[in-house]
């Protein structure tokens, strides 16, 4: 018996093994501080945006971090192996769900197909990888995916500890609460001790518990990994309350199954929600080249060029449409930003996927979702690209 | 090279080459593990992710239901609590699983033929089908589709409240610690009886009676710890849209509880039956010369043998048991595995998280191996 | 499985002599109403399992709505495979079925050489024995047919038959010492099976109890190898082989698969190099299953090893066989026939545990079909898991209960603890 018990004990070595060799290169990194075994996510090693190329690479020794910055991007290697795999998921409708022929569609699917257009002149060279939400972060730092588009909110610890770099917010949401109309319910406030159900993983479990503390009720928060279950469960009454984005729960509202009238979304928002496409640190050519063909969707609406009058207006004589659609100027030149793009990237985002307002209008408008926050700024929205110049 | 000592030269000398081997073997193996960890460290570095464990103290921005804790509290506790959760649903289900797969797998072998049909139909249909199939239809098709609202809740008083929320019943008040003071001090009561009147059992000849005497002994142990202790008791009640009171069992729990027993048992109980069969028959014949009883004949001659033969199979279930109540975190209910992938999913670095949930599972194999080893050895026959 | 009814029990009591009388008046009053206790338990039981039996049987044709399956078939079956190459599945079943009567065949004629089986029988019996032996794999595949609305299935199940009694008649035909042909002709042809399904659509759009399956087969075919060599490894006498294989052993058995299968689905490219492309989710599925089934493997190989009385290996090198022959030749041979049942119930486990694949890996395997059928919109919020789920069970109890009813056949062929 003692010689299984002792038996036993070797794999157990082996992983202390494991695990002091884990924290061991943590100190053993050194130089790079935020790597370190005790990082607090206020240290992460990127700023806001991360954007900013080097911040981890500087101060270090020449460690494998600088070489890849400086040598291979991510897409160099898109583009060698001529697909874009886009984690998104496959159970939200009017962002991203299956259709009957088992096609992605909805507005982050399109948004995939516009990076793919962007990047390699073709929509279609989409490879969808249908992620869970607690797996999503941990998929796109291991090289899963090359660009994670899943309704995703930004915040700080996920831009510092996740090694995720956000782009431009594709749309700007906020956390809601959802009732069965006849649960008797007029507000949260008359929610003390409900149960509320969300989606695992994500940054509304905390917010729930945070907005009933403030409002100083109690409240019990389940969790499901798996929307379609959370639906089953809320439908038997495990949970009087139903939260999520705002634009998630119109979604889901839309398709239930006893017709929209039978939920109420609450009025009051208490979060804010920046839904925002996310890539790699450090990896700033690739990053630059998502948040471009982002911005090309809000220019192309700016400019008031869409999938129809592409043609027409790259052929026109406004030079500066001209110029962000790729065509050549009065001289015979053509702007080459130095993105690592095609010159007339911007001409195939609009010409095979559309622009803002027509992805929105597509996937969203159906649902009852209003442009919002994410009208043009021109409109009194947040929707605002930089300069194409 | 060939010596004087006409030993064979090295390249031909077995114990060299097996040393050599082995060697190179176990340098494969490092260097394979080495490769694995210093990739790791590389990718980790490059990505800006922490390989230590620093995301332990970090707040852990979810709250766990069925619990008190606050999403406030740092990863560290979530775990915990997690681990906690594992644990009652391993111990709940190693001891149900137990008793219900030993009474099938003697019912397996009544001389009732209804009996023994029913007992055969559940056995070969439940072990031949996924755990994991069992474990939605125990959440997905009994818990939410066959259990009451709230509002219809099947209500038996004080007794029992059963809705989609949760079973509930009445309890000590006032925090558990006291409950398992009092269980403990009737478990040792129980103990001391039992084996005082077995002592004089064997003495005097006499039936020793255990059970008729510990039994209701405990349970008068219980009611006097509680009442000295001055143990309220809460009954469950429905008020509005919720029930209070009492103690709760989540729907969640209850499904994975539900599945991990009907499942094990009926691997337990194919146990049972082989190793009541492999009892030789005449041990069986010699009870019935001795003119015991059906129930004598089982429980002081076939049984103590049988487990000879099956505790460590039966050990084998317990593990498989354990390892897995990790399926239960795809029905959300929160043990070890599920809080650790919201850890994940809430800015913990995955590698390490999971690294240190396996170590977790490993280190609860390896208790639960000793524990059927100490079982099995108390069994073994002492040899002369 | 007759055995038990007549022998099982565990030791009958002494029973008053009584004149031998046989009919059902004997068998019910031995049966059901030995005793008035008996009586009692007979009585309630029975209201128990009618009960039960009643819900059962009015699910099954009253209050069950199958139209959920009905239309999720090839869903369930085969998952998102492309509908113009599903020719390829039939070709590649219609393949198997052929070479699995060729060796039938062939096992038949050396058993019936070797005068282990009784030569030409009528062919009616045997169909009714073979009926017999497989019969919940009848009742499976007539159920699949009956709920199949297209001619498809049917002409596959046709082909399928008709392959099988081909080969099962060539077989015989076969040259005697073609059995090392077979074997590898067979591994080739799996191989080439598996490049032609794969050749439309990669592995992203397998799925259904086909992916289970496939899991199932491949992982069973690979662990079996690793595990031999891991048993061999630890039972021997080097010391730092010992251990390595123990350590591998103990830590696999120490872990659930379910984690296992999590950690290698989200984070496998930590491990390897950026230069590395991470192998696809179906392939990682498959290492996980090897490395996990082969720490089992092991372990019941060891056990064989130990069962088996030294003087084999002794007389084996009194013979003057090499080590190597020794082991693969004396030792295996028999250990492993010792350990059939528990090698097939662990692949059993292993069939079933291809669900935690699709759980933790976002396959659209049988159990995953399962839950998203019913978050179609015909069907949502209809509360119809009961229904696509005891589907589910069926398709995989199928599947088990003839393994293991194959497995115990077997045994009782190969005489094992009989000799």
């Amino acid at each position: 018996m003692r010689r299984t018990f002792i038996r036993g004990l070797v794999p157990l070595a082996a992983l202390s093994l494991v695990a002091g060799a884990c924290s061991d290169t943590g100190d053993e990194g050194g130089e790079p501080a935020p790597s370190g075994s005790g990082a607090a996510p206020t240290t992460g090693g990127t700023d806001d945006t991360g954007t900013t190329p080097g911040s981890v690479a500087t101060g270090s020794t020449p460690t494998t971090a600088e070489e890849v910055q400086t040598g291979e991007s991510l897409l160099d290697t898109v583009s060698a192996a001529d697909v874009v795999r886009c984690g998104v998921r496959d159970d939200l409708p009017g962002f991203s769900s299956l259709d009957d022929a088992g096609e992605h569609v909805g507005f982050d699917a399109d948004f995939c197909r516009v990076i793919a257009a962007a990047v390699l002149g073709d929509a279609t060279k989409v490879e969808f990888v249908d992620l869970e939400t607690d797996a999503r972060f941990t998929a796109l730092q291991s090289g899963e995916i090359d660009v994670l588009v899943r309704n995703t909110t930004w915040t700080a610890s996920r831009d510092g500890i996740e090694g995720a770099t956000f782009l431009h917010p594709t749309y700007y949401d906020g956390q809601q609460m959802m009732v069965a109309a006849d649960a008797g319910f007029e507000s949260i406030d008359d929610m003390d001790g409900a149960v509320v159900c969300v989606a695992g993983g994500t940054t509304s479990e905390g917010n729930v518990a945070t907005e009933f503390a403030r409002r100083d009720l109690t409240v019990e928060v389940q969790s499901f990994e798996d929307v379609d279950l959370l639906q089953e469960a809320f439908i038997a009454g495990r949970c009087d309350g139903w939260s999520s984005d705002g634009s998630q729960l119109v979604g889901l509202r839309s398709s239930f199954p006893d017709g929209p009238d039978a939920l109420v979304i609450f009025d009051d928002i208490f979060s804010k929600e920046p839904l925002t496409p996310a890539v790699r640190d450090n990896d700033t050519r690739w990053a630059q080249a998502v948040e471009w063909a982002i911005y090309a969707t809000i220019q192309a609406e700016e400019y008031g060029i869409t999938q129809a009058n592409v043609g027409d207006m790259a052929a026109g004589d406004n030079a500066a449409i001209v110029q962000f659609l790729g065509g050549e100027n009065a001289d015979g030149v053509t702007l080459d930003a130095g993105l690592g793009l095609d010159p007339a990237f911007a001409m195939n985002v609009v010409s095979q996927v559309g622009n803002y307002g027509e992805i929105f209008e597509r996937n969203l408008t159906d649902l009852g979702l209003e442009r919002g926050l994410n009208a043009l700024w021109g409109d009194g929205g947040l929707q605002y690209a930089p300069p194409y110049r | 090279m060939a010596t004087t000592t006409g030993r064979p030269p090295l390249w031909r000398d077995v114990r060299v080459l097996a040393w050599t081997f082995q060697i190179a073997v176990v340098l494969v193996v490092v260097a394979i593990v080495f490769w694995l960890l210093d990739n790791l460290r590389v990718n980790s570095q490059r990505l800006n992710i922490p390989t230590g464990f620093g995301h332990l103290d970090q707040p852990s921005s979810f709250p766990i239901p069925g619990s008190d804790f606050r999403q406030t509290q740092p990863v560290r506790d979530a775990l915990v609590e997690g681990f906690q959760n594992t644990l009652r649903l391993a111990i709940t289900g190693i001891a149900l699983a137990t008793v219900a797969g030993v009474l099938i797998g003697i019912a397996r072998l009544s001389q009732n033929f209804i009996v023994r049909s029913a007992a055969r139909a559940y056995v070969e249909f439940v072990r031949n089908v996924p755990l994991f199939c069992l474990l939605f239809v125990m959440y997905g098709a009994v818990v939410l589709n066959a259990f009451p609202r709230v509002a219809d809740s099947w209500d038996v008083g004080p007794v029992a409240i059963v809705n989609v929320r949760g079973a509930s019943t009445f309890w000590f008040e006032g925090g558990n610690w006291k409950f398992v003071v009092a269980l403990l001090s009737a478990g040792i009561v129980a103990f001391l009886v039992a084996r005082w009147r077995s002592r004089i059992a064997d003495r005097t000849g006499t039936p020793g009676r255990t059970g008729l005497w510990a039994l209701p002994t405990a349970a008068v142990v219980l009611v006097v710890v509680w009442i000295v202790l001055g143990l309220g008791a809460t009954a469950p009640e429905i008020d509005g849209a919720r029930v209070t009171g009492g103690i709760t069992m989540t729907p969640e729990y209850f499904a994975a509880l539900a599945a991990l027993v009907i499942y094990t048992s009926s691997h337990v109980a194919e146990i049972v039956r082989g190793s009541i069969q492999a009892v030789p028959r005449g041990q069986g014949e010699a009870a019935n010369a001795l003119a015991l009883s059906g129930f004598q004949r089982l429980w002081h001659v076939v049984l103590p043998q049988a487990m000879r033969i099956g505790v460590p199979p039966i050990g084998n279930q317990y593990l498989n048991l354990a390892k897995n109540s990790s399926l239960a975190a795809a029905i959300s209910f929160p043990e070890l595995t599920k809080v650790t992938q919201l850890t994940v999913a809430n800015r913990s670095p995955a590698v390490p998280s999971f690294a240190l949930l396996l170590g977790i599972y490993l280190v609860l194999s390896l208790v639960i191996s000793l524990f059927v080893n100490l079982a099995n050895r108390r069994l073994a026959i002492v040899e002369r | 499985m007759q055995t038990f009814l007549t022998e099982d029990l565990a030791v009958p009591p002494p029973e008053p002599p009584r004149p031998p009388t046989a009919g059902p008046a004997d068998w019910v009053r031995r049966n059901l109403f030995r005793s008035v206790g008996d009586g009692v338990v007979t009585v309630v039981a029975a209201i128990v399992v009618g009960f039960v039996v009643f819900r059962f049987a009015r699910f099954l044709f009253s209050t069950g709505r199958w139209e959920i399956v009905r239309t999720n078939l090839k869903l369930f079956m085969v998952g998102r495979y492309p509908a113009d190459e599903l020719w390829r599945i039939v070709v590649a079943l219609t393949a198997v079925a052929f070479v699995g009567g060729l060796i039938a065949g062939f096992v038949a004629r050396r058993h019936v050489v070797a005068g282990t089986v009784a030569p030409d029988q009528p062919v009616t019996r045997r169909l009714v024995a073979l009926v017999g032996r497989l019969w919940p794999l009848v009742v499976g595949v007539l159920l699949l047919l009956f709920l199949s609305s297209s001619p498809g299935p049917w002409l596959t199940a046709a082909a399928i038959v008709v392959a099988a009694v081909l080969g099962r008649l060539a077989g015989p035909y076969l040259p005697r010492r073609s059995a090392v042909v077979l074997v590898l002709g067979s591994i080739v042809l799996a191989a080439a099976l598996v490049w032609f399904l794969t050749r439309p659509v990669g592995w992203d759009r397998w799925g259904g109890i086909m992916l289970n399956l496939f899991l199932a087969t491949a992982g069973i075919t690979l662990c079996f190898p690793l595990g031999v060599l891991l048993a061999l490894g630890r039972r021997s006498k080097l010391p730092l082989i010992r251990a390595v294989c123990i350590a591998y052993i103990e830590l696999f058995r120490g872990v659930p698969l379910f984690v296992l299968l999590l950690l290698s689905a989200i984070a496998l490219g930590f491990f390897i190099p950026t230069w590395l492309e991470p192998p696809g989710l179906v392939v990682r599925a498959i290492v996980v299953f090897t490395l996990f089934t082969a720490a089992y493997v092991a372990e019941i190989v060891r056990g064989g090893l130990q069962s088996l009385p030294k003087g084999q290996t002794e007389a084996a090198q009194a013979l003057g066989l090499s080590p190597v022959k020794t082991t693969f030749l004396i030792v295996m041979p028999q250990a492993l026939r010792n350990v059939i049942p528990a090698l097939v119930g662990q692949f059993i486990s292993l069939f079933k545990d291809t669900t935690l694949a699709g759980a933790a890996m976002g396959f659209l395997d049988a159990l995953q079909v399962a839950n998203a059928a019913t978050a179609q919109d015909a069907f949502r919020g209809q509360r119809l898991l009961a229904e696509s789920l005891g589907f589910v069970m069926l398709l995989f109890w199928i599947g088990c209960i003839t393994m293991s009813r194959e497995s115990q056949r077997l045994e009782r062929t190969l005489g094992v603890g009989t000799r």
